[in-house]
């Protein structure tokens, strides 16, 4: 320092003065910014890629198909920490059945150990026709009992109402003539319909029974007694732990005997039996016939508390909507941004032609102008709700693609309009004038010498709005998207023109619901985080797409 | 068109302007406006077939107006408008009702100033005109792009690459191809705004030639900055000041004897 100081100053030392500390000040701060907003971008994108990765190319192949192949099911965890294991809903129940179906296994497995049991087991096979009709008499018998309960609760019902009132009458001096009549009227009316009802269903009951099954023959006493004596040594003989092997995930799960039986399960012979035999008869007898769908839910719902006996505990924390995959989300999303895209730059470009070629300056082409620019300035949710009112309620399309579609088109409108307006502006005149002078329509001028130039900034500046738009949530919660849907669009349609008329799911929604909706936990997070990660991934590519389009068009028509 | 029985009547015709032929183009006391800005000022003026007429005059003197307002290209403006007077061919009034203004550019072509060929192959540049017209054949189409290429000198340049884009084209080329491209469409008349005002010399002068070997079938109307040229390919000119017709009579007369202290300044280069 002192020997710089000491050697003599040439005129262009630097010297502090205000400008240079403020120039450096502000360079600071204007890289500082930057670099503070690089530094937010590159933390979503990291937060989301990461985190979604994990998702997306989980389990044993490189990318989890089932992420993007499957439907959105609920989680299923058991067990806690390191033997904790993840499952949607579909494998869950596939393991409730393998587990409750070696349950029978073993219990036939017992008997063929044991010769003398054997015989029993013969027995009890024997019969196990004539038991499920038995059951199903139990369920019918029950169905009726509880309809019979409910007519005759509602009986007294009415009986009080009437005391009642007969004694309200003469509390206040009402004639009883005057009363009586109106509510035995109404009472007499009621009975009538409920008994037709009660009658109605004994008579489905009835007939679906002569159809499906044999004359029922009497059960003795003495069957019972020996399955109840063979149950009684299969619970002896239980193994303590069972390992099933879970064949689709490649794990062994060790499950106890007491997870085995919930502790609601069946504790006693009688129930377990019958369960078991009306369930396996009944469903059987329903798999392999098409059935009338009425009578099954009825049958279903006699049949419940038998079910309920023969299932199989297996404690589990369940999560909605984050096992599974996002398949119909990301068919969702595609359809509505395919859709919207198609709808908003036929619109816009036809706007877009009006006001740049046939418009003439003045009041109304200004005020045009100013409603498409405060088109813009619309938050998302009015639109939504614009939607929900003229489409869904007014037009009467429903929560439907068509509805979704429009309020889409109609938000990304003033991004198109403009974009397209700006391109054709950009076209240069003397192709306009040179197309008139050589004799062409205005029309045809447009159609020949305009557009085909100003396609290529049209569509990239209107798919990138669109592509913007897919990713909002607001408009399409009321007018186009489910929660949950389990079929695909294309699927259970009964006319063509249904296709337009279903709601859909969404990725922006599906993540909506997923974050919002249940507690947020590492679980929940997973699936929130992978859907995120899929829905960049879309976005991204359809914004790739429209640029690579652009620079195709470019190349073909430049000048 | 008006057959001419002789090989080069104008000649005769231009010495002795006594002798009365009948106008190609008949201006009569015309006024133009745009909105309430008059820019023409009761121009009466003839152009008879098969010249080239020029019309020379500082910037903003309504020249290029003038010109536009034969092919009725003012209509794309807002507000522009005939105050009074007329424009007739061959004694049809342009802005009467009865005209159709596609069929009368379809009669009275127009080259740019700036040579604004479309961005697509040299062929359908010039095809193009046939094309919106609704010509369907191939072959009709392929002569016609042949004979107006070779019209407009372009032929033995561009034969090879007639599906090449027309930007690849120098300047002059573009130029000529977009004569072309108005030759194709077979009209009477070529306006021409300044066609070679963004051109060098050399491709300058074979515009010029070209648009002198066109003149045996076309009536030509030339908007010009550069007086030079006018010399060299007008047989009249016309100069305009201040949008009024200061001085039209033949070329040689205004270039060499002008009858109007004005004309003699500008052509002088005293002002302008």
């Amino acid at each position: 320092m002192m020997s710089a100081q000491k050697e003599p100053k040439h005129p262009f030392t630097p010297r502090l003065s205000r400008e240079r500390i403020q120039e450096t000040f502000v360079f600071g701060l204007l890289r500082g910014m930057t670099f503070f907003v690089l530094f937010c971008a590159a933390f979503l994108f990291w937060d989301i890629l990461s985190k979604g990765a994990g998702k997306v190319f989980e389990g044993e192949g490189l990318i989890n198909w089932e992420f993007l192949t499957e439907h959105p099911q609920t989680l299923h965890v058991i067990g806690e920490g390191e033997d904790e294991i993840k499952l949607s809903s579909s494998n869950y129940y596939r393991l409730k059945d393998e587990k409750m179906y070696e349950k029978w296994n073993t219990f036939q497995g017992t008997f063929d150990y044991n010769n003398k049991r054997n015989q029993l087991f013969e027995a009890s096979k024997a019969i196990q026709n004539e038991w499920a009709d038995q059951s199903l008499v139990l369920a019918e018998a029950r169905f009726i009992e509880r309809e019979q309960r409910k007519v005759s609760d509602k009986f007294s019902f009415w009986t009080e109402l009437v005391t009642n009132l007969e004694s309200t009458a003469s509390d206040f001096e009402i004639k009883r003539e005057e009363v009586l009549p109106m509510v035995s009227q109404f009472m007499l009316g009621h009975f009538e319909k409920e008994r037709g009802r009660l009658q109605l269903l004994s008579d489905q009951v009835t007939l679906f029974r002569a159809q499906q099954y044999p004359k029922i023959e009497n059960l003795t006493k003495e069957n019972l007694k020996q399955i109840q004596l063979a149950y009684n040594q299969f619970l002896a003989q239980a193994p303590q732990t069972y390992n099933l092997a879970m064949r689709e995930f490649g794990e062994e799960v060790t499950i106890t005997f007491n997870d085995f039986y919930s502790k609601e399960g069946p504790k006693e012979f009688g129930r377990f039996a019958e369960a078991l035999v009306a369930y396996s008869s009944v469903r059987q007898a329903f798999l392999e016939e098409d059935q009338n769908m009425s009578n099954w839910d009825d049958l279903q719902q006699c049949l419940s508390p038998f079910k309920e006996a023969m299932a199989v505990a297996l404690p589990s924390r369940d999560f909605a909507y984050s096992g599974g995959g996002i398949f119909p989300a990301i068919v969702g999303t595609l359809l509505l941004v395919v859709g919207a895209m198609a709808i908003s730059i036929v619109l816009g470009v036809f706007c877009a032609i009006f006001l740049a070629e046939y418009g003439k300056s003045g009041k109304f082409l200004s005020m045009v102008r100013l409603a498409i620019l405060n088109l813009a300035g619309v938050p998302s949710i009015i639109f939504g709700l614009f939607g929900f009112g003229l489409f869904v309620i007014f037009l009467d399309w429903n929560v439907s693609l068509l509805a979704g579609w429009f309020t889409l088109a109609f938000m990304v409108l003033p991004i198109v309009i403009t974009a397209s307006e700006e391109a054709l502006r950009s076209i240069p005149q003397g192709f306009r004038e040179s197309s008139l002078a050589l004799g062409a329509t205005k029309w045809t001028m447009i159609k020949t010498s305009v557009l085909p130039f100003a396609m290529p900034g049209i569509l990239t500046s209107s798919i990138l709005g669109v592509a913007r738009a897919a990713g909002e949530t607001a408009p399409i919660m009321f007018t186009a998207a489910y929660a949950k849907r389990s079929e695909l669009p294309w699927e259970g349609l009964e006319h063509w023109t249904d296709f337009f008329f279903q709601g859909v799911m969404a990725l922006p929604y599906h993540i909506y619901v997923v974050s919002a909706k249940i507690p947020q936990n590492e679980y929940t997070a997973d699936m929130q985080y992978g859907t995120a990660f899929i829905f960049l991934l879309l976005v991204v590519g359809i914004a790739s797409l429209s640029i690579m389009l652009r620079n195709r068009l470019r190349k073909k028509y430049r000048w | 068109m008006q057959e001419a029985p002789t090989a080069n009547p104008e000649n005769s015709s231009l010495e002795n302007t006594e002798e009365y032929r009948e106008p190609a183009i008949r201006i009569k006391e015309l006024d133009f406006l745009y909105g309430n800005n008059q820019v023409i000022h009761n121009v009466t003026l003839d152009i008879f077939p098969k010249e080239i007429m020029a019309f020379i005059g500082p910037s903003g003197c309504g020249k290029s107006t003038l010109l536009r307002c034969l092919n009725r290209m003012n209509d794309l403006v807002d507000g522009a408008r005939i105050g009074k007077g007329s424009i007739e061919i061959h004694g049809v009034d342009l802005h009467d009702k009865s005209v159709d203004v596609i069929e009368l550019r379809k009669k009275v072509g127009m080259v740019f100033q700036k040579s604004n060929p479309f961005p697509k192959s040299i062929y359908q540049n010039v095809a193009y005109g046939l094309q919106i017209q609704g010509v369907k054949s191939k072959r009709t189409i392929d002569e016609k792009v042949e004979e107006s290429l070779r019209k407009a000198a372009l032929w033995e340049e561009v034969k090879d690459r007639l599906n090449e884009n027309a930007y690849g084209l120098s300047g002059g080329q573009q130029q000529r191809l977009c004569i072309a491209r108005t030759l194709a469409v077979e009209p009477e008349i070529i306006l021409m705004d300044e066609p070679c005002s963004a051109l060098d010399p050399v491709a300058t002068g074979r515009v010029e030639e070209l648009i002198l070997g066109l003149k045996d079938e076309y009536t030509i109307v030339v908007v010009t900055h550069n007086m030079q040229q006018a010399g060299r390919i007008s047989d009249r000119t016309a100069f305009f000041y201040l949008g009024k017709l200061i001085e039209c009579d033949q070329t040689k007369k205004i270039f060499l004897n002008p009858s109007k202290q004005q004309t003699e300044d500008y052509i002088s280069g005293k002002f302008g």
